[in-house]
């Protein structure tokens, strides 16, 4: 099945669940519309723009497959970055801005990206200062203190 | 008389030592990230919005309108040197920049680039100036019917230049719209898809959202590959343009300002529109066409000019109507609700310190910008040197904890990152975010602009029909739909996406 067929499904579903939650919330008629009279119209619009697209995959003669999206990258590297970014929400208010942060830039530019350990850690110690003085003291934003208690 | 009392209003905002700074962090940032390639003025207002909450909303604006036409003055410097576009509204400068790099004369590229970007912005902020104020009167009597089909025409005109297929990108304005209703429903305070999570009853923020979409998303498809850039020069000469290059990029940079301005103004147009269309312009009124695509210095002066203009002209729709025209014109809207803002007609009365201080900070941008981009050329082209691997750590990064700061919470996080695995997806796919993001923001005073019009007419949709701008808006939009159905037209505008693609 080629990728926009794929695509067409999801967001044809998701228009329809659209529709059914939106049908809960009450829709009123136009004279007094409810909450859920526009979220309706633009979840019937998705399903609609949904089936448009499922009609146009078969006519063209190029569709690309689904494993094509992925053919020839370095996919990998992306699943690691979503990983990594997951790992940094879930130990944020654990392990604090510092720590966590420092972890955040050593694990993709060492690890990840195979940079120096000195450019590294210079790179990450000056990354780390500069927003702590532009979030935290010029801003005066609450960044997350965790184990270090600073 | 009035004009001049505006304008000293403004430029006693614009001129304040914090407004300033600001100013200039804006452009420079903006001329950053229009050199550096995988990060654009979208997505860098996205991660600095959390920045814009501990100033004032004058001092934010200016600020993150910097960042947006710096942008247009950076993308040239990659274009010409790199041959990659720095910026989307540069894309068209590559051919004739590239070309003239090639044959030693990046020097004069760069200059007229800069030159013509001045002259354009200059002429752009004359206009915004001029026009905005009668503007405003119009648009006193637009009621809710007119602000509906305004914007439904705004969302339509951006779907219909969308790069890839025009019905998955309608569909992301669904999608957006679908969004914009989460939280409670401002008319009846009833709770909508927040699914018993207390942070979604304020709505999903545009900060997350635009950062997912635009700063996330990025990031992960371009570590999909190994990016490096092939520097053609680094010894810049004669930056300054010959009496030659002058004679022939004068009439180019004039026109193309013009014609670039007011194709700004169209609600779904901007730089990128403009630039595409004064190249062609320009192309057509040339006694020498085929120089075009060879290291013609009318190729770079044209679309330069153009996308410079077409970013001033963009703030009218919004500083009068309210109605952001194009994507980033929907985050400075964010940034203005932000702070209990709401752009239209009345804001020129209530707020003409804003107003006009924006406006006047243009001018000082502007003249700020003409001397980062030509003395200071060689430090941007050195940080055209700094590698992929060492930029995408530090925006990531940056994106985490400015999404985290504005709430103090680590739900805005995961929004974030939901809508970065999203955008990522999407974008893999072929669905463009920024119909999604402008129709999220448009989404509210799309929803109040029906329901009032609705409960105005007691439940006729003829209330659109009846009234003169909002049916020739309607109309309008109607035409552009039925034009992109059409066999004929639809294979014309394919063509001209293909060919905006290869030339990419």
């Amino acid at each position: 099945m080629n990728a926009d067929r794929w695509s067409s499904l999801f967001w044809f579903a998701l228009g329809a669940a659209g529709i059914y939650a939106s049908a809960r919330l009450g829709v009123g008629h136009t004279g007094e519309p409810g909450s859920g009279f526009v979220p309706l119209t633009a979840s019937a619009f998705v399903c609609l723009m949904a089936l448009l697209v499922f009609l146009q995959s078969f006519e063209r003669g190029q569709a690309r497959s689904l494993s094509a999206l992925w053919k020839g990258v370095y996919w990998r590297r992306s699943l690691a970055v979503g990983a990594i970014t997951l790992a940094y929400i879930l130990a944020l208010e654990t392990l604090g801005f510092f720590l966590i942060g420092f972890l955040l830039l050593v694990i993709t530019m060492k690890g990840l990206e195979g940079l120096g350990w000195k450019k590294t850690l210079i790179i990450s110690i000056s990354t780390l200062v500069v927003s702590y003085v532009v979030f935290k003291v010029l801003l005066k934003a609450t960044l997350p203190v965790g184990i270090l208690g600073f | 008389m009035d004009f001049f009392a505006n304008m000293i209003t403004g430029f006693s905002v614009a001129l304040e030592p914090m407004n300033l700074a600001f100013c200039f962090i804006g452009v420079f940032i903006g001329t950053l990230i229009g050199v550096l390639p995988g990060i654009g003025p979208v997505g860098t207002m996205a991660i600095l919005l959390p920045v814009t909450y501990g100033i004032s909303p004058t001092t934010a604006i200016i600020m993150l309108s910097g960042i947006y036409y710096g942008a247009q003055y950076g993308g040239s410097t990659t274009s010409i040197l790199v041959g990659i576009p720095g910026e989307a509204a540069s894309v068209i400068t590559t051919i004739d920049g590239y070309q003239m790099a090639l044959q030693g004369r990046a020097g004069p590229a760069l200059g007229i680039a800069a030159f013509g970007s001045f002259i354009a912005g200059t002429i752009g902020i004359v206009g915004l100036q001029l026009l905005a104020p009668p503007l405003v009167s119009v648009a006193l009597r637009f009621g809710p019917p007119e602000y509906f089909s305004l914007m439904i025409l705004g969302l339509v005109i951006l779907t219909y230049l969308a790069q890839k297929s025009m019905a998955k990108a309608l569909m992301m304005a669904g999608v957006g719209i679908f969004i914009g209703t989460i939280g409670l429903d401002t008319m009846t305070g009833m709770p909508r898809f927040t699914m018993g999570i207390p942070e979604l009853l304020d709505g999903i923020g545009i900060a997350p959202l635009a950062m997912g979409l635009f700063g996330i998303s990025e990031i992960l498809l371009n570590v999909e590959h190994r990016i490096k850039h092939e520097i053609v020069t680094t010894e810049l000469k004669h930056l300054l343009p010959s009496r030659k290059d002058w004679g022939e990029a004068i009439g180019p940079i004039l026109r193309s300002s013009v014609v670039g301005f007011f194709l700004g103004i169209l609600p779904g147009g901007g730089a990128v529109l403009a630039s595409f269309v004064t190249y062609g312009m320009e192309k057509r009124l040339s006694k020498t066409p085929e120089k075009f695509g060879k290291g013609a210095i009318a190729g770079v002066a044209a679309p330069e000019s153009a996308n410079n203009a077409a970013a001033q002209g963009a703030f009218i729709p919004l500083l009068t109507l309210g109605i952001p025209a194009n994507v980033v014109m929907g985050m400075l809207l964010g940034a203005l609700m932000i702070h209990n803002i709401i752009p239209g007609p009345m804001m020129i009365k209530e707020h003409p310190d804003l107003f006009w201080g924006v406006i006047a900070s243009m001018y000082v941008g502007n003249v700020m910008l003409l001397i980062l981009n030509l003395p200071l050329i060689g430090l941007w082209v050195k940080l055209l040197r700094v590698p992929y691997s060492i930029l995408f750590p530090m925006i990531l990064f940056i994106c985490l904890l400015g999404g985290y700061v504005i709430n103090n919470s680590v739900v805005d996080l995961y929004l974030m990152l939901f809508f970065g695995v999203a955008g990522y997806l999407m974008r893999k796919f072929d669905y463009e975010p920024a119909p999604l993001v402008l129709a999220y923001v448009l989404s509210s005073l799309l929803e109040n602009a029906l329901r009032q019009s609705l409960i105005l007419s007691g439940g006729s949709l003829a209330i659109f029909v009846s009234r003169p701008i909002s049916a020739g808006c309607l109309i309008l939009a109607m035409l552009m739909l039925a034009s992109s159905i059409l066999p004929r037209i639809r294979d014309r505008r394919k063509m001209l996406v293909e060919q905006a693609e290869e030339t990419a």
